[in-house]
C-alpha cells in the first residue's frame, strides 16, 4: 500500500467519512492543500509490516501452521504439490480408531439388522433418533392410529422433530468460532494435486492406500460393512452399473485433517459425504462452506454422494452442533437429506429384476411401510403379501403390498430350494421352518397365496386355512430365524392413500426456512408502494401478464375517477365563478360587456355541451358506484373524447386549480398529465406508472411476495458468509390497513412472523382526514393499537418514515408544529447552509433531515413507553428503489440479530446504544 | 339538494330510526314473559343428565402443524375437511382417522373451509379474499398438490365463513370482512347477488359467519362484527328479511337450529343466543358466569340433531354442552380427559348426529361420540 497515496487530501476525506465524522474535514471547502498532512504517515508504516509479515509465513514454513491462509497459498501451486509428496505415505492399516471401536459397538446391537457403522456422534444421534420414533409409535397408538398415519405424522411433523432432535443433544453453544474469518477463503480453490482417497470401510484389504485409484470403480455393494452381510456371504449378483467416484483434492498424512493437515487420527473430524474428504473442526467450514447440499466439499457440491454413507445423511455430528446455531444445523441437515443430489439414484435399484424409474422409487418410498435402509443392488417383491428381500435371499421385510414397481417375481428370486412356492416364488430353508413351526401343512409341495394380513390359502382352493403369523409366539420363531413379520400397524382393508397425502412435499426449496415480514400501514402510507417496490426489485417477473392487465385496468378507472373529480371541481368552480360575475353584474348594472357576459353564463370553466353531457355521465356513474363495472366499456366508447376533454381550457383552468381539490391525490397529476396516453386502449403501464398506482396491491385485503436478496446486490467485501443468507426466503406480507381496529379477528393469524414493518408517511403532518383529525394523529393511533396487540407482544418493529421526499420540500414550507404532537420542535439550524448535497448528512443535517430525527424519537418514546423495548426506524423514499432495497436489507439485518441475539446476549447492552438504532443512508 | 341539507336529512333519519329500534325493543321486552328455560322449568323439566363416558373422545386426528380454524363434514357422515394456519386443507377420514386429502392452499391464512354437498370438492376462504374450490377427483399437479379448480373472486375483504347451499354443487354462500354476503354460481365463478353493502341495508361490519336454513335452503342468516344477526332471503338481495338485536359483541358463529325456525349464535359478549326467526323474538340466553372475570369469546357453536343439545366452543379452551331447554351447562369437555389444549375454534355434528368434531388452536381435530346406551341426542 503506497503511503502517497493514503495521504492525498481528498482520499482522506472519503476514509473520515466512513469511520467517523470528522466535521472540521468538511468545513475546509477552499482549494486542495499543496502539502501532506503530518499525522497521516505512521498509521500507513505501521500497516506495511503488518502484511507483509503475514504473507512470508507460508511460503517459506512447510509446517503450515496457520490454517486459515490457503488463499495466498494458492498462486504457489508448484511449491505446495511438491510439500505434499514429501510427506510419508499412509499406512494402510491405519483405520481411525475409535470409528472402528463404533462399528464394534454397532455389531452388537445388530440384533435389529438395519444398523450400519456410525462414527461415535451418529450412533448417539441414532440412539436418539430411534428414541424419537418409539416414541412417536407409543403416541400413535394410543390414539388408535395407523401406521400409514405414522409415516404421514412423520412429514408433517418432521421440522418439529428434527428440531426437538437438535435441542436434545446440543449443550454447547456458546463457544461459536469466528466463522467469518474462516468463511472468507472458502471460495479458493484448492491446489488440485491428484492424491488417492481412503476408503472408511473397505481400506483394510487395500495393499496402499497412496496409489492412484482408477477414475472409475465398479459399483460396489455396500451392504459390504453392514453387519449383516456376514451371515449372507459376498456372493451376490453386484448390478453392473459403474459410476464416477469422487476423491478428496488434497490429503494429507494419515489421520490428519485434509485441509491444514494437522492433526492426528484421534481429533474429531467431518467427512465429506461424496469424497470421503475429512477436516477437523477449524477447517469444515473453510472447506465445506455453507453446506447447501450437506457435509460436502465445496468442490463436491452437485456430485452424487457416496452410497456407504447414505445411512449417515441427515444425523448430524456434534461437531456441527459446535460450529452452527441450531437453525443452522437442522437446515443443513434438512438439505442433506433432501436435496436432489443426495437422493438415491432409482436406476441402481432393482426390484424383481427390473431397474426402477423415479415414478417408482417415489411410489417404494412413500408408501405407508418402505423398505427400511434402501440401498442399491438387487431385491424381489412380492406384490401380493408385501415380502420384500435381496435377490436370492430370505425376506428381509414385509412392506406395503400391492405397489407397482418393478418386473413380476421370479420363481427362484429368494433362490430355495425346497419345492414350495410362496406366491409364486421358492422359499427357502429358513421359512419352510417357520411355516412347519407355524402349522402349516407343508406337505406334498403345496403351493400357496399368502396375503398381506398373513391369512393363506393353496393355490386352486377357494378356503382360507388360516393366518400364518396368527398363532401366539410366530414372532418370536420370526425373531429368531431372523425373517420378518408383519408390522402391527399394517392396516388391511383401509382405504388407500392418495400418494401425495403419505409422503412428505419432497422440494427442498419448499424447507428452507421462510421468514416472513408484516408490512403494516395506514392508507396512504406508501405500504402499497414498498411493496409494489419489493417486487420489482426482487422478482425476476415482478407482475404477470395478467396482473398486469389487471394493474392497467385498476391505473385507467383511477384516472377516470381523476378526472370526475376534476369535472366536479369544475362545476364547483363555475357556480362560484357565476355566482360572483352575478354579483359584480348587480355592482356594475350599467356595465354592458357586463351583462352580455352575464347572459350567457360562460365563464372559463364552461365546457361544451357534448362534453357536458359526459361529464354529466361520468359523474353520475361515480355517485352510484359503478365506475369499475362500466369503465371498459368507457374506455372504448370515450377515449377520443377524454384528449378532447382534457384538452379543453375549462378543465385545463381547472387543473391549475387543482390543490383546491382535497379529493385529488397528489399522484393524480402525474396521470392526469398523461390522461389521453394512459386511457388510450394500448396502453402498456411502466414499472414507475405501477409504482405511483393506486389501489394495485389493496384490491383484495392481503398481498404476499416470497423473494431472497439476490447474491448480486451484496456487497463484494461481505463475501461468502453471505452466501447462504441469499438462499434464505423472506415472505413479505402487506395488510391493509382498513379492519385492523382494536378488535381484528384476523391479526392473530400473524404469530409466526418474524417482524412488524409499520409504514408512515412522514408528509401527513399538515393533512387531515374527511372528519378533521391530523393524519399523523391517526397513524400514531394505529401504531399504538398494532404495537399493544396481543398477537405482536416481544415483536421486533421496524418503523418506516416514508415519503420522506416530499416531506423534505413540504418542511420548509409548512412547519412540522402544525401537528400538535410536534409542538415541540424548535430545530437548531445553522446559519451557513450548505446546498443539499448528501455528502454533509453527517455534518450539516438540513431541516428536512433534523425534523426526520425529531419524529424518529418521538416514535421511539412512544414505542419504548407502550412496550419498554427499542424500535428501530428507517428512512425511505419509496419511489427510489435503492432507499426501498436498503430499508429492506435493514429488516434483514434486524432479523439476523434476532436469531442471533441468544448467543450474544451476554453482550447485549454494549450492542444497543439508544441511536443506534436509527438508520439513515 | 345541497350536502348540508342531505346530510341534515340523513341525521334526522338515523335519529327516527333509533327511536324506532328502541321502541321496538321496549315492545319486545313487554311481550317477553318468559324464556324457553323458565317455560320448560315451569313444566317439571329436568336437564338432560351425562355419565362420564357418555360423551368421550374417541379419535384425535393429528396432522396439521398450525392453529385448526375450521372444519365441516360431509352429509354422508364420515368425512371431515378442516383447515388450518399451516396453510393446508386435509381431508379426513373420521372413522379411520386417515387423510385422503392434503390440499396445500396457495394463500395460507385461511379462515374457513366446507364440504360440498356431494362431497365432490371442497371450498376455503381466507385471508386472500377469495373462494377457492378444489374438486378432490382431479388429478395431482407436478408436485402432488391438487390444483384449484375454481377461484370465486369479487370480495373486497377477507372471507370468513363459507357454506354449500344443500342439494347442489353450483351455489355456495360466503360472509366477508368487507360487509357483505354472497351468494355464488361455481359453475360461472360469478356473483349471483350480493346481500349488503354500501348502498343496501347490511351488516355495518365484518361478517363473521352464516348459516343456511337445513329445511328451507333459500334462507340463510348471517353473524357480524356490528353484534347483530340477520336473516336473508336469497331470492331478494336487497334487504334483510329481519336483523337480530341482542349481543353485545361481535356475533362469531350462528346455526340454524335443526328445525329451522330458529337459530343459535355465538359472541365475543361471552353469550350464546337463541332467536326465532319468525317472531324475531330472542328466546333464551347461554351464558355461565366464568370463575375468574375474563369472559371467555364463543368461537363456535353447533347443535345436536334434535336440537336438544347445543355444542359452544370457548376461547379459553371450554367447550359447553348446554341444555337448550333448560339453558344448563350438563358437561364441560374442556375438562374432560384429554381434551384440547388451546382455544376450540371450530365445532360440527357429524349429519346423523352421532359424532361431534371439535377443531382447536393446539394443531388437533378431535371425534368425540356418544357412548352408553344414547347414540344420538
Amino acid at each position: 500500500m503506497p503511503p502517497e497515496e493514503a495521504v492525498t487530501f481528498p482520499s482522506l476525506e472519503n476514509e473520515d467519512e466512513e469511520e467517523q465524522p470528522y466535521s472540521f474535514a468538511v468545513e475546509y471547502t477552499g482549494p486542495p492543500v499543496p502539502y501532506d498532512l503530518p499525522r497521516a504517515v505512521p498509521i500507513n508504516v505501521e500497516k506495511i509490516p503488518v502484511a507483509t509479515v503475514v504473507s512470508k509465513v507460508p511460503l517459506s514454513n512447510t509446517e503450515l501452521h496457520i490454517p486459515v491462509v490457503p488463499p495466498i497459498l494458492a498462486p504457489d501451486r508448484n511449491k505446495l504439490s511438491k510439500e505434499l509428496l514429501l510427506q510419508p505415505t499412509v499406512s494402510p492399516t491405519s483405520v481411525i480408531a475409535f470409528e472402528e471401536r463404533v462399528s464394534e459397538d454397532t455389531n452388537n446391537c445388530l440384533l435389529s439388522g438395519e444398523l450400519s457403522s456410525y462414527e461415535s456422534g451418529e450412533l448417539a444421534e441414532l440412539i436418539n433418533n430411534n428414541d424419537n420414533s418409539s416414541r412417536r409409535l407409543g403416541a400413535c397408538s394410543v390414539s388408535n392410529e395407523h401406521s400409514s398415519m405414522l409415516d404421514y405424522c412423520d412429514s408433517f411433523g418432521k421440522s418439529r422433530e428434527s428440531s426437538s432432535r437438535a435441542r436434545v443433544s446440543n449443550d454447547d453453544d456458546l463457544n461459536q468460532p469466528d466463522w467469518g474469518s474462516n468463511e472468507s477463503v472458502l471460495s479458493l480453490d484448492y491446489p488440485s494435486s491428484r492424491v488417492s482417497s481412503r476408503k472408511t470401510g473397505d481400506c483394510n484389504n487395500e495393499s496402499n492406500a497412496d496409489i492412484k485409484r482408477p477414475q472409475v470403480v465398479t459399483f460396489r455393494d455396500i451392504e459390504s460393512d453392514d453387519g449383516l452381510d456376514e451371515e449372507f456371504g459376498q456372493d451376490e449378483v453386484q448390478p453392473q452399473v459403474a459410476r464416477v467416484k469422487r476423491e478428496p483434492q488434497t490429503k494429507g498424512k494419515k489421520g490428519s485433517c485434509y485441509r491444514c493437515f494437522k492433526g492426528n487420527r484421534f481429533t474429531e473430524k467431518e467427512v465429506c459425504i461424496v469424497c470421503d474428504a475429512k477436516y477437523c473442526s477449524n477447517c469444515v467450514l473453510g472447506a465445506m462452506g455453507s453446506m447447501p447440499e450437506g457435509r460436502k466439499c465445496v468442490t463436491c457440491i452437485g456430485f452424487p454422494i457416496d452410497e456407504a454413507k447414505r445411512g449417515s445423511l441427515g444425523k448430524c455430528s456434534r461437531m456441527l452442533k459446535r460450529l452452527f446455531i441450531d437453525l443452522e444445523v437442522r437446515q443443513i441437515m434438512k438439505a442433506e437429506k433432501l436435496c436432489e443430489a443426495n437422493q438415491l439414484p432409482p436406476e441402481y435399484i432393482c426390484v424383481n429384476g427390473q431397474p426402477l424409474c423415479h415414478e417408482e422409487l417415489a411410489i417404494l418410498q412413500s408408501c405407508p411401510i418402505p423398505p427400511k435402509k434402501l440401498k442399491p443392488g438387487n431385491y424381489w417383491y412380492d406384490k401380493v403379501s408385501g415380502l420384500w428381500g435381496k435377490e436370492g435371499q430370505k425376506p428381509s421385510m414385509i412392506i406395503s403390498p400391492h405397489l407397482n414397481v418393478g418386473g413380476s417375481i421370479r420363481p427362484d428370486a429368494s433362490s430355495g430350494n425346497t419345492q414350495i412356492f410362496i406366491n409364486g416364488r421358492e422359499i427357502t430353508k429358513v421359512e419352510l421352518r417357520m411355516l412347519q413351526l407355524a402349522g402349516v401343512q407343508v406337505a406334498g409341495n403345496p403351493h400357496f397365496w399368502v396375503n398381506e394380513d398373513g391369512s393363506y390359502q393353496e393355490e386352486g382352493q377357494k378356503n382360507m386355512k388360516g393366518y400364518i403369523w396368527g398363532k401366539a409366539g410366530m414372532k418370536l420363531v420370526c425373531a429368531v430365524l431372523s425373517l420378518p413379520v408383519p408390522s402391527k400397524s399394517s392396516n388391511p382393508g383401509g382405504e388407500l392413500l392418495n400418494s401425495m397425502s403419505g409422503r412428505s412435499v419432497p422440494d427442498y426449496l419448499e424447507q428452507r426456512i421462510l421468514q416472513k415480514i408484516l408490512l403494516v400501514g395506514s392508507t396512504g402510507s406508501g405500504s402499497s408502494t414498498i411493496f409494489k417496490q419489493a417486487k420489482i426489485l426482487y422478482k425476476d417477473v415482478p407482475f404477470s401478464e395478467d396482473e398486469r392487465e389487471n394493474i392497467k385496468l385498476t391505473i385507467q378507472s383511477n384516472v377516470y375517477g381523476y378526472l370526475g373529480i376534476l369535472l366536479e371541481g369544475r362545476e364547483r368552480f363555475e357556480e362560484e365563478s357565476l355566482a360572483e360575475m352575478r354579483k359584480r353584474a348587480c355592482s356594475k348594472d350599467t356595465d354592458p360587456e357586463g351583462s352580455i357576459d352575464d347572459g350567457d353564463g360562460k365563464t372559463i370553466y364552461s365546457i361544451g355541451l357534448r362534453l357536458k353531457e359526459f361529464s354529466d355521465w361520468l359523474l353520475k356513474t361515480m355517485v352510484s358506484g359503478h365506475l369499475e363495472t362500466i369503465f371498459l366499456a368507457a374506455t372504448r366508447e370515450y377515449a377520443p373524447l377524454i384528449e378532447e376533454l382534457w384538452k379543453d381550457a375549462a378543465i385545463q383552468a381547472t387543473y391549475n386549480r387543482r390543490s383546491e381539490l382535497e379529493m385529488l391525490p397528489s399522484v393524480a397529476s402525474y396521470y392526469l398529465e398523461r390522461a389521453v396516453e394512459i386511457l388510450k386502449m394500448d396502453y402498456e403501464p411502466s414499472d414507475l406508472d405501477i409504482l405511483y398506482a393506486e389501489g394495485v396491491t389493496s384490491s383484495n385485503g392481503l398481498a404476499c411476495v416470497d423473494f431472497s436478496f439476490p447474491q448480486s446486490l451484496c456487497d463484494e467485501n461481505i463475501g461468502t458468509a453471505d452466501q447462504h443468507d441469499s438462499l434464505l426466503r423472506y415472505q413479505l406480507i402487506r395488510v391493509q390497513a382498513r379492519g385492523l381496529g382494536e378488535n381484528c379477528k384476523w391479526l392473530e393469524m400473524f404469530e409466526d412472523i418474524g417482524m412488524v414493518i409499520f409504514c408512515v408517511a412522514l408528509s401527513d403532518y399538515d393533512q387531515f382526514s374527511a372528519d378533521g383529525t391530523n393524519k399523523m394523529l391517526l397513524s400514531r393511533k394505529f401504531f399504538e393499537s398494532i404495537v399493544t396487540h396481543p398477537t405482536f407482544d416481544q415483536m421486533d418493529f421496524l418503523l418506516i418514515l416514508n415519503k420522506f421526499d416530499q416531506f423534505e420540500e413540504k418542511v420548509e414550507q409548512v412547519p412540522l408544529t402544525r401537528c400538535e404532537w410536534f409542538d415541540d420542535f424548535h430545530p437548531l439550524i445553522s446559519r451557513h447552509r450548505t446546498n443539499t448535497n448528501s455528502n454533509s448528512i453527517n455534518n450539516n443535517p438540513t431541516h428536512g433531515q433534523l425534523a426526520f430525527h425529531y419524529i424518529a424519537v418521538k416514535f421511539k418514546r412512544l414505542y419504548s413507553s407502550l412496550t419498554g423495548r427499542k424500535l428501530y426506524v428507517s428512512l425511505l423514499k419509496g419511489l427510489e428503489p435503492k432507499s426501498v432495497d436498503a430499508a429492506l436489507k435493514f429488516a434483514r439485518e434486524i432479523l439476523k440479530w434476532d436469531e442471533e441475539r441468544a448467543n450474544f446476549s451476554l453482550s447485549e447492552h454494549s450492542f444497543y446504544s439508544t441511536e443506534a438504532s436509527s438508520f439513515s443512508h | 339538494m345541497s350536502v348540508a341539507e342531505l346530510k341534515e336529512r340523513h341525521a334526522a333519519a338515523t335519529e327516527t330510526m333509533n327511536n324506532l329500534r328502541e321502541r321496538l325493543r321496549q315492545r319486545r321486552q313487554q311481550l317477553l314473559d318468559t324464556d324457553v328455560a323458565g317455560y320448560a322449568s315451569s313444566h317439571g323439566r329436568t336437564p338432560v343428565t351425562f355419565g362420564p363416558t357418555d360423551l368421550v373422545c374417541c379419535r384425535t386426528l393429528q396432522g396439521h402443524t398450525g392453529k385448526v380454524y375450521s372444519l365441516d363434514w360431509t352429509p354422508e357422515r364420515n368425512r371431515i375437511v378442516s383447515a388450518s394456519q399451516d396453510g393446508r386443507l386435509i381431508v379426513w377420514n373420521s372413522l379411520t382417522s386417515q387423510k385422503t386429502h392434503a390440499i396445500k392452499l396457495p394463500c395460507a391464512w385461511v379462515m374457513t373451509c366446507a364440504f360440498s354437498p356431494t362431497s365432490q370438492s371442497v371450498a376455503c376462504g381466507g385471508l386472500d379474499s377469495m373462494c377457492s374450490i378444489f374438486n378432490l377427483n382431479s388429478p395431482t399437479d407436478r408436485d402432488g398438490n391438487l390444483p384449484v379448480s375454481k377461484t370465486l373472486s369479487g370480495h373486497k375483504g377477507y372471507v370468513s365463513c363459507c357454506q354449500y347451499v344443500p342439494d347442489e354443487d353450483i351455489h355456495i354462500i360466503t360472509s366477508s370482512g368487507d360487509r357483505t354476503c354472497v351468494l355464488w354460481d361455481i359453475t360461472t365463478g360469478l356473483r349471483t347477488s350480493v346481500f349488503g353493502g354500501e348502498f343496501q341495508s347490511g351488516h355495518t361490519a365484518d361478517v363473521l359467519s352464516v348459516s343456511i336454513n337445513g329445511s328451507n335452503s333459500r334462507m340463510f342468516v348471517s353473524g357480524s362484527c356490528d353484534a347483530t344477526a340477520r336473516l336473508w332471503d336469497t331470492r331478494a338481495a336487497s334487504r334483510a328479511v329481519r336483523t337480530f338485536h341482542g349481543h353485545e359483541g361481535d356475533v362469531n358463529t350462528v346455526k340454524f337450529f335443526p328445525d329451522g325456525n330458529r337459530f343459535g349464535t355465538g359472541s365475543d359478549d361471552g353469550t350464546c343466543r337463541l332467536f326465532d326467526i319468525r317472531t324475531g323474538h330472542q328466546l333464551q340466553v347461554y351464558y355461565q358466569q366464568p370463575s375468574d372475570n375474563e369472559v371467555p369469546h364463543v368461537t363456535s357453536i353447533a347443535f345436536s340433531i334434535s336440537g336438544r343439545l347445543l355444542f359452544a366452543g370457548y376461547s379459553n379452551g371450554d367447550c359447553y354442552v348446554w341444555d337448550t331447554l333448560l339453558a344448563r351447562v350438563v358437561l364441560n369437555l374442556g375438562s374432560l380427559q384429554n381434551s384440547h389444549d388451546s382455544r376450540i375454534s371450530c365445532l360440527g355434528l357429524s349429519a346423523d348426529g352421532s359424532a361431534l368434531c371439535t377443531g382447536s388452536w393446539d394443531t388437533n381435530l378431535k371425534i368425540w361420540a356418544f357412548g352408553g346406551y344414547r347414540k344420538v341426542i
